[in-house]
C-alpha cells in the first residue's frame, strides 16, 4: 500500500469537491441576491483563524489536539481552499480602498508564502540526505571554523617546512575569503555546483607552478575544500526550510490583524443591516 | 617469531562473578544441602565444581526485609538458600504494589496537570522537587552502590496481606527468569537474616548439564511454569487441546545461544567494526541442513541469513514468538521428502529457543489440518499456519536491513526512525520533548544514517532491556501494562549501572537542581546527586510520545521493530 500517495490523492479530492460545492453554492446565492461578499468573508476569516491556530497547536505539544502531521494535512488543503474563498470574496478583481490591496496583499503573501514553503520542505529535504554528512543546523559554524583552522594550521606548518611559500599564497589570495564564512547560498539552493569545481579547477591548473610535495599539499586542501562546499551545502538548504516560515508566521498575524480591522469597519459602515 | 602463551582458563571465567569467594567459603558451601549432594566426579575437566563456586558464583547475605529480586526485574542469577529463609509473593489476590518495590506508578496527568506545564516551564534543566525524594514509610534504604538493599519496614503487615510462601535453606529460586532470560515473575524478599549462593546463569547451566537432580528438578519446574503458558500463547499452537499442549510441553527442547553479556561485547565489536562473516554470532540452525523441529525463539534476538558469494546477506530478523523452519517442514511434508533449511538462524547477542520436533508439528498441526487446506494457504481454510508472525522482510532494502540487524536496532520495541527525506529539520520533536519533560529534552535528533533513514539516539525500549540487568534497586523497569521501560527518579541513586550497560548509549546521569538552580547535593558525601534519565515514551502524557505526534511531515516514527509488517508498510510507503 502506498499510504503517502493514497492520501494525498483522497484529499485532493475532497479538496476539489469542496472547491465545486462552494462555487456552486455561491453562484447559487449570487442568483438569490444574497450577499455573497458577506458570506465568504466570514467563511475566510474562520477559515484564516483556524489556519493561524496551527502555530498555537505547535507551541501546545501536550495538550491532546491531533497530530501535527494531521494539522499539517489539513492546513495544507484548507489553506488551498482560502485562495478560492478569496476570489469569491474579492469578486475575482482588485479592490478598491488602500486598506483593502494592503489587505489582499497580505494574504497573497502569506498564500504565496505557504505553497513555496511547501514546495521548499518537500524538495530541500530529500536533498539534505544526498550530500555531505548530517549536521545540526547550530553546529555547522563550529564545524566550518574548526575546519578553517585545520586549513591554517595545515598551511602554517607546510610552509615552515618547506622554503616555498606557494601554497601558502594560494591560500591567502584564493582560499581563505571561501573558508572564513559561508558562501554560494543562491548556487546551493539553485543546485549548482559551478563555484566549487572552479575552485577546484583553479586548484588542478595551480599545479604547473608546484613541486610534488606543494602538489601533495594541494590535494590535501582540494579535499577540504569540497568538505567545506559541504558544509555550505548543508546550511543554504536547512536554513532556507528554517527561514521561510520567518515570513510566512508573522505575516499571519500581520494579515490577522488588518483583517479584523477590516470586519470592524465593514460593519460599521454597513450599519448593521443587508 | 613470536611465543604465544596458551590460555586454559576458560574466558567467562577471566571476569569472575565475584572477587570475595575465599577457598574457606567453597569448603563450608561444599558441606550444605544441595551442594553436599552433588557428585563431584561428574565435574571433570575444566569445569570443576570448585571452580564454579569460585568464579560463576557470590554469597550475598540479606536482612529481615531485604527485596531481593522484584517481579518483572530482568537478573541473569538463580539463587540457592544457605541459611536463613525467605518469602515469594504468590501474587494470589493482590501482590505487594510497584511503590513497595521501589517502583513508581506512572500515572497519566491530570487536565489540570497537562495545562500546567505551559507555565510550569523550568528555566533551569533537570528541576527535582527534593520533598518528593521522602521515601515511602513503608520501604526503607541501607547500603550504598551496587550494595544498595530496599527494605520493607513492616513484614509482619505484608506478611498479613499477601500470600507468601517461603523457600527454606537448601532450596533455589530465581532459576527460570535467569535461563529464560525472561522477566521475575515473583517478588522474593527474606523474612530473616539470611544467607544466599547467587549464581549466574552459565554457572547454573553448568550445573544441570552434570547434575541430574539438579537438571530434572529446573526442567520440570521450567515446563510447568514457562513452557506451557508461553506456548499456549504463540498463535499457531491456539487451537490446541490440553492433552495435546502437554505433548508439546513434554517433547519442546530448549536451548539457550551466545553471550549474557551480549552488550560488553557488543560495544567491543561495534568499536573494532562489523564482521560481516558473521563469527561472532552462535549459529542455531544452518542453511542446506535438514531441520529437526520448528525453533520458536523465546527470549532474545536471532538473525537470519542466506549464504552470498563469500558471505552472508541478511534476510530477516526473529524477535520472541517468531518461528523459524516451519516452511522447510511444511514443504517436506508436502512433497513426502524432506526439504532443507533455506536460511540460517543465529543468535544476536543472546537467543533462547524452543524446538518442537519435526514429527509433533507433523501430528499435531499438518495431519490435523490436511493436505488440501495447507497447499491453499487461505486464512479461511482452517490453516493455522497463517497465523504465523510475518518475518519476510524481502520488501524492505537489504542493505537497511543489514544495518538494523547489524546495530541490534530490531531489539527496539520503539525505535526511533526519522525519514530524512521528510525531515525538514524543524525541530519541532525535541521541542516537543522538552515541552513535555520539564524543558529536558530526553533524547539527540542525531544518529546513524542508512540511504535515508536516521535511527535517533533516543531509548528503543528494548525488547531484551539489558539496562535492567544490574539495577540496584529496581528504579528501571518496564511498565506492566504498556511496556515502557521507565525510570523512577525516587529510586534512582545514580549508580551508572543501567548507562553503562545500555548498547545504544541512551542513558543519560545528570546531576539534579533545586528549582532556584543549584545542585541538589548528598550531604553525607558531599556530592552532588545524579540521577539516569532517558526516554519515557511520554508514559504519563495523555498524547503519547510526543516527539511522534509533534512531526509535522510524517517523518519520525516510534517504530516496533518485531512487527515486520509495519516496519515494511512504513518503509514502503
Ligand atoms: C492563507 C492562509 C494561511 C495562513 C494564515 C497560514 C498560517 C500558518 C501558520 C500560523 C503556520 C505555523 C507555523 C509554525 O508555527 O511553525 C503555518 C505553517 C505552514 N503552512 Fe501555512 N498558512 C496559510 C496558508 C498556507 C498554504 C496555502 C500552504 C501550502 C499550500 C501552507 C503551508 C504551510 C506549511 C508547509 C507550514 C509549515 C509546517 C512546518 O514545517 O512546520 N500554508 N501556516
Amino acid at each position: 500500500m502506498k499510504r503517502l500517495a493514497a492520501r494525498r490523492t483522497r484529499n485532493l479530492t475532497i479538496l476539489i469537491v469542496a472547491v465545486f460545492a462552494f462555487l456552486g453554492c455561491s453562484a447559487l446565492a449570487t442568483i438569490a441576491l444574497r450577499d455573497t461578499a458577506r458570506l465568504s468573508g466570514w467563511l475566510l476569516l474562520t477559515l484564516i483563524i483556524f489556519l493561524a491556530a496551527y502555530n498555537l497547536r505547535k507551541k501546545l505539544p501536550f495538550l491532546p489536539l491531533g497530530s501535527s502531521a494531521a494539522w499539517l494535512q489539513f492546513h495544507i488543503y484548507t489553506g488551498f481552499f482560502t485562495a478560492v474563498a478569496f476570489g469569491i470574496h474579492i469578486a475575482w478583481r482588485i479592490p478598491r480602498g488602500p486598506f483593502e490591496i494592503v489587505l489582499a496583499a497580505l494574504y497573497l503573501t502569506v498564500f504565496a508564502s505557504g505553497v513555496v514553503g511547501l514546495f521548499l520542505s518537500r524538495s530541500l529535504a530529500r536533498r539534505l540526505t544526498t550530500r555531505g554528512d548530517e549536521v545540526m543546523f547550530e553546529r555547522i559554524p563550529v564545524y566550518r571554523r574548526q575546519l578553517q583552522h585545520e586549513v591554517e594550521t595545515q598551511v602554517l606548518a607546510f610552509l615552515t617546512a618547506s622554503d616555498s611559500s606557494a601554497v601558502a599564497q594560494f591560500y591567502a589570495d584564493r582560499l581563505e575569503p571561501f573558508f572564513s564564512r559561508t558562501r554560494h547560498f543562491w548556487q546551493h539552493l539553485a543546485q549548482s555546483n559551478r563555484p566549487c569545481v572552479a575552485l577546484l579547477n583553479e586548484i588542478s591548473s595551480y599545479d604547473r607552478y608546484l613541486n610534488a610535495d606543494e602538489r601533495e599539499a594541494m590535494q590535501r586542501l582540494a579535499k577540504q575544500v569540497r568538505k567545506k562546499d559541504d558544509l555550505d551545502y548543508q546550511f543554504a538548504l536547512q536554513a532556507t526550510l528554517k527561514y521561510w516560515l520567518f515570513g510566512h508566521v508573522p505575516l499571519t498575524y500581520a494579515l490577522l490583524a488588518f483583517a479584523v480591522f477590516h470586519l470592524l469597519l465593514v460593519s460599521a459602515f454597513s450599519g448593521g443591516g443587508r | 617469531m613470536p611465543i604465544l602463551e596458551s590460555i586454559q582458563r576458560p574466558e567467562r571465567w577471566s571476569v569472575p562473578f565475584s572477587t570475595e569467594m575465599t577457598d574457606a567459603d567453597i569448603d563450608r558451601l561444599l558441606e550444605v544441602k544441595p551442594l553436599c549432594d552433588l557428585d563431584p566426579t561428574q565435574f571433570r575437566g575444566k569445569f570443576t565444581l570448585r571452580g564454579i563456586l569460585q568464579n560463576d558464583a557470590r554469597l550475598v547475605r540479606y536482612r529481615k526485609g531485604d527485596i531481593i529480586v522484584r517481579q518483572g526485574d530482568w537478573g541473569n542469577s538463580a539463587f540457592f538458600v544457605i541459611s536463613g529463609s525467605v518469602r515469594v509473593d504468590l501474587q494470589a489476590t493482590t501482590s505487594l504494589p510497584g511503590e513497595v518495590l521501589g517502583r513508581q506508578k506512572v500515572r497519566r496527568k491530570s487536565a489540570w496537570q497537562v495545562l500546567a506545564q505551559l507555565w510550569n516551564f523550568r528555566r533551569e534543566p533537570e528541576v527535582r522537587d527534593v520533598a518528593s525524594y521522602r521515601e515511602d514509610a513503608r520501604i526503607g534504604s541501607r547500603g550504598s552502590g551496587e550494595q544498595t538493599r530496599i527494605y520493607l519496614q513492616d513484614i509482619s503487615a505484608v506478611l498479613d496481606t499477601y500470600r507468601t510462601a517461603v523457600i527454606k535453606a537448601g532450596q533455589f529460586f530465581g532459576e527460570n527468569a535467569a535461563l529464560g532470560r525472561t522477566p521475575r515473575q515473583a517478588t522474593v524478599f527474606a523474612d530473616q537474616p539470611t544467607e544466599l549462593l547467587e549464581i549466574r546463569w552459565q554457572g547454573l547451566r553448568d550445573l544441570m548439564r552434570r547434575d541430574t537432580g539438579i537438571r530434572d528438578h529446573i526442567d520440570q519446574v521450567f515446563r510447568e511454569r514457562g513452557l506451557e503458558w508461553f506456548l499456549l500463547n504463540t498463535p499457531i499452537f491456539q487451537h490446541l487441546d490440553k492433552s495435546e499442549v502437554a505433548q508439546l510441553v513434554n517433547q519442546a527442547e530448549f536451548e539457550t545461544h551466545g553471550q549474557y553479556d551480549w552488550a560488553g561485547s557488543f560495544k567491543r565489536l561495534a568499536r573494532h567494526g562489523a564482521d560481516t562473516n558473521l563469527q561472532h554470532e552462535p549459529l542455531i540452525a544452518e542453511e542446506g541442513h535438514h531441520p529437526n523441529g520448528v525453533v520458536i525463539v523465546r527470549s532474545g534476538l536471532a538473525r537470519l541469513s542466506r549464504r552470498h558469494e563469500h558471505g552472508h546477506r541478511t534476510v530477516g530478523y526473529l524477535t520472541p514468538g517468531h518461528i523459524y523452519g516451519l516452511d522447510e517442514i511444511v514443504d517436506g511434508w508436502l512433497g513426502k521428502s524432506p526439504k532443507p533449511l533455506k536460511n540460517s538462524l543465529r543468535a544476536i547477542g543472546m537467543a533462547t529457543v524452543i524446538i518442537i520436533p519435526t514429527k509433533l508439528i507433523e501430528s499435531l498441526l499438518l495431519e490435523k489440518t490436511g493436505r488440501r487446506n495447507i497447499s491453499r494457504r487461505t486464512a479461511t481454510g482452517g490453516d493455522p499456519l497463517i497465523k504465523r508472525p510475518v518475518i519476510d522482510t524481502t520488501r524492505i532494502n537489504p542493505d537497511f536491513v543489514e544495518f538494523l540487524v547489524q546495530n541490534r536496532y530490531v531489539n527496539g520495541t520503539a525505535t526511533m526512525l526519522i525519514d530524512m527525506d521528510r525531515c525538514t529539520r524543524c525541530d519541532d520533536c525535541v521541542r516537543a520533548c522538552a515541552a513535555t519533560h520539564d524543558n529536558n529534552p530526553r533524547f539527540l535528533r542525531n544518529g546513524p544514517i542508512q540511504n535515508n533513514i536516521m535511527v535517533a539516539n533516543a531509548c528503543m525500549h528494548c525488547e531484551d532491556p539489558v539496562c535492567m540487568i544490574e539495577c540496584p534497586t529496581g528504579a528501571i523497569h518496564r511498565q506492566v501494562e504498556e511496556g515502557q521501560v521507565v525510570i523512577n527518579d525516587q529510586t534512582c541513586i545514580g549508580c551508572g549501572a543501567c548507562a553503562s550497560n545500555c548498547p545504544y548509549d541512551a542513558i543519560r546521569i545528570v546531576e539534579v537542581r533545586h528549582k532556584r538552580g543549584d545542585f541538589i547535593r548528598d550531604d553525607r558525601k558531599h556530592a552532588p546527586i545524579v540521577k539516569a534519565t532517558k526516554c519515557d515514551l511520554c508514559a504519563d502524557q495523555w498524547t503519547g510520545p510526543a516527539c511522534q505526534n509533534a512531526c509535522p511531515h510524517d517523518a519520525l516514527v516510534r517504530m516496533e521493530m518485531r512487527d515486520v509488517q509495519k516496519l515494511t508498510e512504513w518503509y514502503t510507503r
